[in-house]
């Protein structure tokens, strides 16, 4: 297994650990996120204990915030590791140029595409990885978002950035 | 055959290579000279691809490309292998990524030289780095093996032993060319030797016409240098202190 992962960065460097950093940095940037879902929880038990306990006539015109302003740059946390990504990208190419000059070698591969599989491979997939994570979120606090709010109290506009 | 006709590579406005024709046939072994700045380095990388250049190289006819690289190989000065990987990692890659990786002859190399095989390259000393890196040159499986300064480092006597190993192990249809400031050293060993100045040609001759006109190596350069031996006494004339 760790054979394996290893074709897929420059030769010296382990994927085992570049892969626990990547899964790191998604496991935070999830816990970032987690704040809509407070935020979200806050609002909502805001607006349940005014309709409970706000008579009718006194009941002002409220609503739940809308949805971006909720989610506001919780997933920005994704977008950091991604930017990271080109950085691990980088860092790989010039580990060729780090104690001696493989990259030498590596241009003088009879396969073509071997340096830019070894320098790219793992951190296009990192940001793959980043996107895919965040549209799922993305997807799952929006119904939490929809399904969650009580019945009457979404915004006129609810993927407006307002509160 | 390894052609390179009119070859030219500029930095700038300085020119590294001037029109440069040179023709490696197979089996030759042959000695690349040059005072620094010459130019060496710049032909073996246009010859490798890693610089782009005019004019054109070719192997066998055929332009240099993926489909043929493999039947170059190279080791440099400054080094071209993994440093954070043992030699036995090395092996591994390069059996890998070319097909013709001469299994026995590293084998035998790792023994003469009497390398370790799991300690990492940045831990070998750097006449063992020297060493692992013509080990790998010589073992990748090319036609021609370009060799740019390989032996910066090592002493004397280890770099005879190579000479003599290089010598009895190369077959018939593999073709080194060597860029070294070690003349005297390998005129023995060599079979042409080719000068380099200011990016020209400015000698080609055959060892073994260099031997029947009873000249050595070393007056061969002195000649295609055009080098003046009263230089130095007249510099030092020049230089000593007026008499009073």
């Amino acid at each position: 297994m760790k054979n394996a992962l290893d074709a897929w960065t420059p030769p010296g460097i382990r994927a085992a650990a570049e892969i626990k950093w990547i899964a790191a940095g998604l496991s935070l940037s999830f816990l970032y996120s987690l704040k809509f879902v407070f935020r979200f929880l806050s609002h909502r038990s805001e607006l349940l204990w005014m309709v409970e306990n706000v008579p009718p006539p006194q009941m002002p015109e409220v609503s739940m915030p809308g949805f971006f302003a909720l989610l506001d740059h919780g997933l920005a946390g994704f977008a950091a590791v991604a930017v990271c990504m080109a950085g691990l990208a980088l860092y790989h190419w010039f580990y060729h140029y780090q104690g001696s000059k493989s990259i030498y070698l590596m241009r003088r591969l009879p396969q073509r595409w071997e340096l830019l599989r070894r320098c790219a491979a793992l951190p296009a997939l990192g940001a793959a990885a980043c996107l895919f994570t965040a549209l799922l979120l993305l997807a799952l606090y929006c119904a939490i978002y929809l399904l969650f709010t009580p019945d009457g109290y979404l915004p006129l506009q609810p993927w407006h950035y307002y509160f | 055959m390894l052609k390179l006709e009119s070859v030219s590579k500029s930095y700038g406005r300085r020119q590294a290579l001037d029109r440069v024709d040179l023709e490696l046939r197979p089996g030759e072994l042959v000695g690349l000279f040059g005072e620094n700045g010459a130019g060496k380095t710049t032909l073996m990388k246009c010859i490798l691809g890693y610089l782009d250049h005019r004019g054109s190289i070719t192997l066998d006819g055929a332009p240099v490309t993926r489909k043929n690289i493999g039947r170059l190989s190279f080791a440099t000065s400054e080094h071209s292998f993994f440093p954070t990987l043992p030699a036995e990692a090395h092996r591994e890659f390069y059996r890998l990524h070319f097909p013709h990786f001469r299994e026995k002859r590293f084998e035998r190399l790792m023994d003469f030289f009497e390398l370790p095989r799991s300690r990492e390259l940045r831990r070998f000393s750097t006449g063992q780095q020297n060493q692992f890196e013509v080990i790998l040159a010589l073992c990748q499986g090319a036609d021609y093996i370009l060799m740019d300064e390989p032996f910066a480092g090592n002493d004397i006597f280890n770099r005879e032993d190579f000479y003599k190993v290089l010598l009895g192990i190369l077959e018939p249809g593999e073709t080194v060319l060597l860029s070294t400031h070690l003349l005297e050293e390998v005129e023995n060993f060599i079979s042409r030797a080719v000068l380099l100045r200011s990016g020209k040609i400015v000698g080609d001759m055959p060892m073994m016409e260099l031997e029947e006109s009873g000249r050595s190596l070393m007056d061969f350069v002195k000649e295609a240098y055009q080098y003046r031996p009263d230089r130095v006494s007249r510099a030092l004339s020049d230089l000593a202190p007026e008499e009073e």
